[in-house]
Order: structure tokens, then C-alpha cells, then sequence
């Protein structure tokens, strides 16, 4: 069974491009959407609406930066105080490089931060290299499967 | 330090030794006797057979009546009876043979002491109406100087005396002639100075406790007492209060020497301090009766007390004149930001203030000078020697080249100083200036040409006036300007304080603004971006899928990028509307509350969603605010509470207030679907949201816009909700002061 990636995107444009570029990178991993950064602990902690999910965690978070009541720093910062998170990838998406957001989301021990091209294709790209370095190439923390990809 | 003082301090220390207080002698035109306390005799002067027939030897032990008789004694002993005191009293007149006696009595160390003059003088009924005419002119006189002219006439006329004149000494002990009144062939000494050294320091202490002194005779030859010593406690009689005491052989030879054979000075004693003395001079030896004398003393102590009233007016008088320069000097500083502007613009004051005739401002590197200065460079030096030299909270000198050398380069303009720091940290300083002012004193005689010996002190002998020109001092510096100038500078540091405060405060708000314009930046490249990438994104794809694909969803990308579009300018209006706001100025008035609700309400009108809404408005308050602000912060918050309802069937907004001590409440609720009150601290931040944006449109900055309009005029806003049951926001206005 493929850890499945979830995705934090609170704004309806970025989340169909986003859902497109992953669509287009042919990963096979399944993509949970939450809208903001409290469903997203909600389905972290298996709590609320998620409470009834299935156990483990996803392969990679594609966390947005901004995002409604808790953004996207309290979200990273809240799995890495977490036994049970601390190890997972997450991935900061973002509109932009701002040196605050930057220096705050490294030192909250974030995996990669992305500015999101402003270019369509690039952001296909982007988002196709990130899917597979972190769901495929990467070799996910112990008791995590790896991902085959099929032929 | 002039000449003279130098003079005077050689010879105040040789004379100061005369024991002037237990000279052992008297006078010889009368005589002594002292009893003790069984009325014996036990000390008389040698002179006492002259008057009596009894030598002082043999009256010494045996009873009063034996020594003058008992028709005398009979009249003292009844008054002897009561207590005497320290200061003479005239106890009667008696008869020794044809000669009428005054007798006094005081007493001392235990005797009571007697002295017979022969009674020459007019009576009290003479004397008294001459005092109620001085009492009436007195009051009419305008100045200290009219005061003591007409003190000096008038003893004149009592005492018949051929010079009288009033002098009152300086801070170096000098007397300076105020006033005087000659008869014909008496040389004036109006306007002249004797010199301190005149007057050694022990004989102004006892002018200050015995208040009048009489030479009737300057060629006289002391009559000693026998026993020499106080038989009661074996030491030296003290006569300091005898009317006869004799006085030093100096102060003779000087009287000698100036001309004078018979002399009475008055003390003038202000505040327990000597502040003059009416001094009389006669050619010829001349008595003045105790009545005569008593009399003197009375204008004596009705001058002082007169010029005492009168200096103090005059002080109260230039101190106020000092307090109005002052206020008008600080009603000048208060206006503006810059201090040394602010002082530029007063100097003109505050040279009046401190009557100088220059005046410079330092302030670190900063130098301001006004009228007459010296150069930059000295007043640079001048408070380099300062800051090193001088620790107190004000400097002052009249002669500022006597503590400061490189002072006598400048003396013309700056012969005086006063000099303040103003600053407890840095070096800055304001400093007054005035000009040097020559002038000469009309000495009575050379000060310095007082001849003393190891063996024999002599006097002077000359009195030719003598010229002295002072150079390298300025007017003295009153102890009113010093108190008032230290007033200043406390004022000063105070308001420097408070320009502390305020640059403290604007720090502050310059704080705030700065993370504003970052928060601001912040957005612009976040929130910016975002519907221009989405713009790109979706026209990409429209691109790609052209010809092909379903036009479902081309149709979509249209209308997103559209969407995109919308939201950017929509971004970028309020992002400019919302910077405009920390900036434009608050023009305040007081309005309706309740008209204005109502005219947002009619605004929103044409935009209000089909669903019903119930307004319900309270009786709302006048309030003072820029009403143009407000009404943007009011509708925004009614158009948050239209957007939330839009799934509550009927929705209901409810606008009421409250009246605090402080200030006016206004509460706008909502049956809406509410939020979540974790996530309340972030609801008035800019760009933030707790919805997702197709459940509710907006770019997020409608409470940063709120907020941002309370808190300029001054109020605070806050907001509480029950999730699906609603919201209320609430904003409070401070009451106008």
C-alpha cells in the first residue's frame, strides 16, 4: 500500500494547479487535500473528521505557507514537536521567498522549500520533482514502504 | 581681589586683638559703680572722688547710701529691687550735691551695674514729637537712600551733632556712604568708602548686640576700675553694655585723626546681621543725655526695619521681573522639536533674564552665541575648564578672570559668568556673559595707609579721598538670579525629560509603523503573486489544451484566470486603501452613530445578497471621530456580518452600544456561522483568513482596515464568537477630553 501525499492548499486556483502538476509527475500515491492548517492536524492526529483514517503517516506533506487559522509554520512546528511526525518530510510550498519565512521554516527543520514558478510548465516541474524525489527516490524513514513504480 | 582687601586683611587681624569688650576703663565724664547682690559696693571707678568725695578704695564693701548718700540711694534701691537687665534702663536722675545724675543700670556677671552722667540732656517731652515726625516722613520715602537721608537729618537735629552720616557696608565689609547731613565747615564723605579695616571684626559683633555707642570726649583719659577684675569671678569686667565703656586708644587716634572729638554711631541691624551704621561726628567734645541717645537708637531701629521692608519689596520685586523673563523664556521653548532652535528663538529673553550682555548655548559640538561674547573658540575652552573644574549645579563670578586666567583675554565682554550645565550626561552647558564694568571708588582715605606695629597698632591719618579705578569685574550676580536661573535649568531638564519621552514614543510608533510597512511588503509579495501565478497557470493550460479537451474545462481556466484577474486589483485597491489609512490625517467631529449605521446599511444596499436580513438597530450615541474613517470601518464590519450570514435564514445583525466611564462601545452581532476562538488573535492581522476562500470571498484585509481606524483614534477592537451561532465585533471609542 503507497503512503499517500498530503496536500495543504487553502486556495481553490493553486490547489487544482497543484493537483494537475501531481497528476502530470504520474505518481501513483494517492493525494489527501486539506484546506487549512487545522484539518491538516486534524488528519495528522487522526482526530475530528479524520479520526477514523486509516493509521500511519503520508509519505510527504506539500505544506502551504499561508494558510487560514493555523499557517503553515505552527503546522511544520507542530509535527516536528511530535514523536510520532517528527521524522516525516514536509515540504514548504510558497508564493514567496521571503528571508523571514525562510530562515523560520529551516529552523523548524523543514525537508525543501519551494517558491512556486510563476511559469505553468516549471511548476509542473517543480511539483513532479518533489513528488518523486520524496515518494520515490527517497528512502522514507524506517517501517515506511517504498515506492515501486509501475511498469 | 582689589587692592584694598589685601590691605584690610593684614589689619582686621592685628586689630581684632584689642580686648574692645573688657577694656577695663571707662569714659571719665561719669562714673562707675557695680554692686553686688547685698547692694555693697564692691568695683568703682578710679574716678570716683571727683564726683563723690570717696575714694574707690574706701566705698569698695560698704553700702550704696554711704558712697553717694542716702538721699540718692534712697531713690535708686526701691527700682534696684527688680530685676535688671543685659541693656542699660535709666533708673532716675539724683542729686550728688547741686549736680544732677542720670543713672542707668544692667546687669553683669552677677553685679548690677551702675553709671552716673551728668544729666544735661532735654527731656522726653522734647524728643518724643521728633520722633512722630520722623515716622510720618519715613513712610513717604521711596528708596533706601531717601530712607537714610532722612534718618540722617533728623538725628542731626537731635543731637546737634556736626556730621551725621548713614553708611551700609558691602559683602567685603566696606561702608559706603548712602546719605549724609553736615553743618556748615564739615567735609563730605557722600558717596565714599571707608574701608573694612576701619571697623575690626569684633567690634561689629558687639555693634550688633550693644546697638549705640557714644565718644563724648576722643581726648579723654580712661578712669580704670578698682578691681581691675570682676571681684565676683575673678575675670575681666565685661562692659560690653556700659554706656561709659571706654574704647580702644586705635579707635581715638583714628577719631583724632580724622577730626572728630566727640562721636555716636547707631548700628543698623537687619536680620541679625550689621547692615550699616548711622555714624555722627563733632568737632568739639559733646554729650548727648541717655534720653538723647535712647531716642537714636528708636530711628535707628525704625530705619532698619524700614529699609528692611523696603529691600524686601525690592527683592520680591526684581525676583518677580526675573520670573516673568523666565516664563517667557520657557513659553518660547516648549513649542518646538529642536532644542537649540527653540533656545535660538529665545535668546533675546534670555539675556533679559539674566540682564547679560552675552549668552551661548552649547550642546555637544553646537554652539549658539547672542550680543556679546567671546569668541567660539574661548567659550569652547571656557567649558572644556568648566566641566573639569566645577561640580556644581550652577558657576558664578563677577570677576571671572580672578578663577579663570585666560578669562583677562575677554574680560570686556565677559568679565562675568554664569554657566549652568544643562545636561546631567553630556557636556552642555548655558553660559551668561556680562561685560566688564570699570568704576571707581572714592576711597576715604588710602585703605592700605593703616600703619601697624608689633608694638603699637596706629590708625590711619589720612582721609584725602583717594581714587581707585576697578578694572575685570562685572555687576555682581544676585542671589535672586542664581536661584532662579537653577529654577530654570530645572525647568530645562525637565523639558528636555520630556522630549526624551516623546522621542521615545515616536521611536515606538515608528516601531509600529515599520512592521506595518513590513507586514505590508510582506502580503504584497505573498498574496500578490499568487492570483498572477494563477493567471499564468490557467492561460498555460488553456494553451495547451486548445483545439482539443473538453470545453467544460477550458471554460473554467476562463473563468479562473477572470477570477484571478478580479482578486488582484481587488488586492492591490485595498492594500492601497489600507496603507492610505495609517497615513491621512484624523479630521475629527462629533456625528450621529446611528445615522451613520444607517447610511452604510443604504450603501450596501444594491449589493446585499438575496437573502432576508433583519437589521436591528439600538439607540446608538454621538461620537467624536474623522466620520469618513469610521464609516469605512463600520461598513466593512457590516458587510463581514452580511457575508457570514449568507446561510442563516433569517439573518439577523444586531448594531447596539454601551456607555463606559472612559468610553463608548458599539457591537456589531451576527447570526452567522461564526469562528473558531483559537484562531481570534490572528483575525485583525493583515491578508489573514479563517474561511476558505470560495466559502467566503475577500482578500483579508477588511479587520486589518478595522483595527487599524479604531486604534488611530484611539480605541481598541475586539471580537467573540460561538462557532455556527455567530459573531460580535466590538470596537470602543475613547470620550473627547
Amino acid at each position: 500500500m503507497l503512503k499517500p501525499i498530503l496536500l495543504v492548499e487553502d486556495n481553490p486556483h493553486d490547489l487544482e494547479l497543484t493537483l494537475i502538476a501531481l497528476e502530470r509527475s504520474q505518481l501513483a500515491n494517492e493525494v489527501i487535500v486539506v484546506r487549512d492548517g487545522a484539518e491538516a492536524l486534524d488528519y495528522l492526529y487522526l482526530r475530528g473528521a479524520y479520526a477514523g483514517r486509516e493509521q500511519g503517516n503520508p509519505a510527504v506533506v506539500l505544506l502551504d505557507l499561508k494558510l487560514p487559522k493555523v499557517d503553515g509554520l505552527e503546522v511544520l512546528a507542530q509535527i516536528r514537536g511530535t514523536g510520532s511526525l517528527k521524522s516525516m518530510p514536509v515540504v514548504m510550498l510558497t508564493s514567496s521567498k521571503e528571508e523571514q519565512d525562510l530562515v523560520r521554516s529551516y529552523e523548524l527543520g523543514v525537508n525543501a522549500y519551494v517558491v512556486k514558478p510563476v511559469d505553468f510548465s516549471e511548476f509542473v516541474r517543480a511539483i513532479a520533482d518533489l513528488g518523486i524525489f520524496w515518494a520515490v527516490l527517497n528512502e522514507p524513514p524506517p517501517g515506511s514502504h517504498r515506492y515501486i513504480k509501475p511498469q | 581681589m582689589t587692592k584694598a582687601s589685601t590691605a584690610t586683611a593684614i589689619d582686621i587681624t592685628s586689630c581684632e586683638q584689642e580686648p574692645i569688650r573688657t577694656p577695663g576703663a571707662i569714659q571719665p565724664h561719669g562714673f562707675l559703680l557695680a554692686l553686688d547682690a547685698q547692694r555693697a559696693v564692691v568695683q568703682a571707678s578710679d574716678n570716683l572722688a571727683q564726683f563723690t568725695g570717696v575714694a574707690p578704695e574706701q566705698a569698695l564693701g560698704r553700702p550704696l547710701a554711704e558712697v553717694i548718700g542716702p538721699a540718692a540711694a534712697n531713690m535708686l534701691t526701691p527700682q534696684l529691687e527688680e530685676p535688671l537687665r543685659e541693656r542699660p534702663t535709666y533708673l532716675a536722675t539724683v542729686r550728688l550735691g547741686e549736680q544732677p545724675y542720670e543713672v542707668l543700670a544692667h546687669a553683669g556677671d552677677q553685679l548690677a551695674i551702675l553709671e552716673f552722667e551728668p544729666g544735661a540732656g532735654a527731656g522726653l517731652q522734647h524728643l518724643y514729637p521728633l520722633v512722630g515726625d520722623f515716622l510720618n516722613k519715613i513712610s513717604e520715602a521711596d528708596s533706601i537712600v531717601a530712607l537714610c537721608r532722612l534718618a540722617a537729618a533728623e538725628i542731626r537735629a537731635l543731637t546737634g551733632y556736626g556730621r551725621v552720616l548713614v553708611y551700609s557696608f558691602d559683602e567685603e565689609g566696606h561702608g559706603n556712604v548712602l546719605a549724609e547731613c553736615l553743618a556748615d565747615g564739615y567735609e563730605s564723605y557722600l558717596g565714599q568708602r571707608f574701608p573694612a579695616s576701619d571697623i575690626p571684626r569684633q567690634a561689629r559683633e558687639l555693634y550688633v548686640a550693644n546697638r549705640i555707642r557714644m565718644i563724648q570726649d576722643a581726648n579723654y583719659t580712661p578712669s580704670r576700675l578698682t578691681p581691675a577684675d570682676n571681684p565676683v569671678n575673678g575675670k575681666a569686667s565685661d562692659l560690653s553694655f556700659a554706656a561709659l565703656r571706654s574704647v580702644s586708644p586705635v579707635h581715638l587716634q583714628y577719631m583724632r585723626n580724622m577730626g572728630t572729638l566727640a562721636s555716636m554711631s547707631v548700628s543698623l541691624v537687619i536680620k541679625d546681621h550689621l547692615w550699616g551704621l548711622i555714624s555722627c561726628h563733632h568737632a568739639e567734645p559733646r554729650p548727648l543725655s541717655f534720653h538723647q541717645r535712647t531716642v537714636c537708637e528708636q530711628l535707628g531701629q525704625i530705619l532698619a526695619l524700614h529699609i528692611r521692608n523696603r529691600s524686601d519689596a525690592d527683592e520680591l520685586q526684581f525676583r518677580l521681573e526675573v520670573r516673568r523673563a523666565m516664563v517667557r523664556v520657557l513659553g518660547g521653548l516648549t513649542q518646538g522639536t529642536d532644542f537649540i532652535d527653540n533656545l535660538r528663538s529665545v535668546l533675546p529673553e534670555l539675556l533679559h533674564f539674566a540682564r547679560a550682555g552675552g549668552v551661548a548655548v552649547v550642546v555637544e559640538d553646537r554652539l549658539v552665541t547672542f550680543g556679546d561674547t567671546p569668541t567660539d573658540d574661548q567659550i569652547r575652552a571656557l567649558t572644556q575648564w568648566l566641566a573639569a573644574n566645577v561640580q556644581d549645579d550652577i558657576f558664578h563670578s563677577a570677576h571671572l578672570s580672578e578663577r579663570y586666567a585666560p578669562a583677562a583675554e575677554f574680560s570686556s565682554s565677559a568679565s562675568g559668568l554664569m554657566a549652568m550645565p544643562i545636561s546631567r550626561i553630556h557636556q552642555h552647558y548655558l553660559l551668561w556673559f556680562r561685560p566688564e564694568h570699570v568704576y571707581n571708588i572714592d576711597w576715604a582715605g588710602r585703605p592700605d595707609s593703616k600703619q601697624g606695629g608689633a608694638a603699637q597698632l596706629s590708625p590711619r591719618t589720612s582721609f584725602q579721598l583717594w581714587r581707585q579705578t576697578i578694572h575685570g569685574t562685572s555687576a555682581p550676580w544676585r542671589e535672586a538670579e542664581l536661584e532662579l536661573a537653577l529654577e530654570f535649568r530645572g525647568a530645562l531638564l525637565g523639558i528636555a525629560l520630556e522630549r526624551a519621552e516623546q522621542m521615545a514614543d515616536l521611536a515606538e510608533e515608528l516601531g509600529r509603523a515599520n512592521k506595518e510597512l513590513e507586514a505590508f511588503s510582506y502580503s504584497v509579495s505573498h498574496d500578490l503573486r499568487a492570483p498572477l501565478r494563477h493567471i499564468v497557470g490557467f492561460s498555460d493550460l488553456l494553451m495547451e489544451t486548445a483545439g482539443s479537451d473538453n470545453p467544460e474545462r477550458r471554460q473554467r481556466f476562463l473563468a479562473n484566470i477572470k477570477d484571478a484577474a478580479r482578486l488582484a486589483g481587488k488586492l492591490v485597491d485595498d492594500l492601497l486603501s489600507f496603507s492610505q489609512m495609517g497615513r491621512a490625517a484624523l479630521h475629527p467631529v462629533r456625528f450621529s452613530m446611528r445615522d451613520m449605521v444607517q447610511g452604510c446599511i443604504d450603501k450596501l444596499a444594491p449589493d446585499l445578497p438575496p437573502h432576508r436580513i433583519n437589521w436591528e438597530i439600538e439607540a446608538l450615541p454621538e461620537v467624536v471621530g474623522d466620520p469618513a474613517f469610521l464609516q469605512l470601518a463600520l461598513i466593512n464590519l457590516l458587510s463581514n456580518a452580511v457575508k457570514f450570514t449568507a446561510n442563516a435564514h433569517p439573518a439577523v445583525i444586531r448594531i447596539s452600544s454601551e456607555q463606559l466611564p472612559d468610553e463608548t462601545v458599539f457591537h456589531v452581532a451576527d447570526n452567522g456561522v461564526g469562528f473558531n476562538m483559537e484562531y481570534v488573535h490572528k483575525l485583525f492581522g493583515v491578508f489573514q483568513r479563517l474561511h476558505r476562500m470560495e466559502d467566503f470571498q475577500g482578500t483579508g484585509i477588511g479587520l486589518a482596515n478595522v483595527r487599524r481606524i479604531v486604534e488611530r483614534h484611539g480605541g481598541r477592537v475586539w471580537a467573540n464568537s460561538v462557532p455556527g451561532e455567530g459573531a460580535t465585533f466590538s470596537f470602543a471609542l475613547p470620550h473627547p477630553d
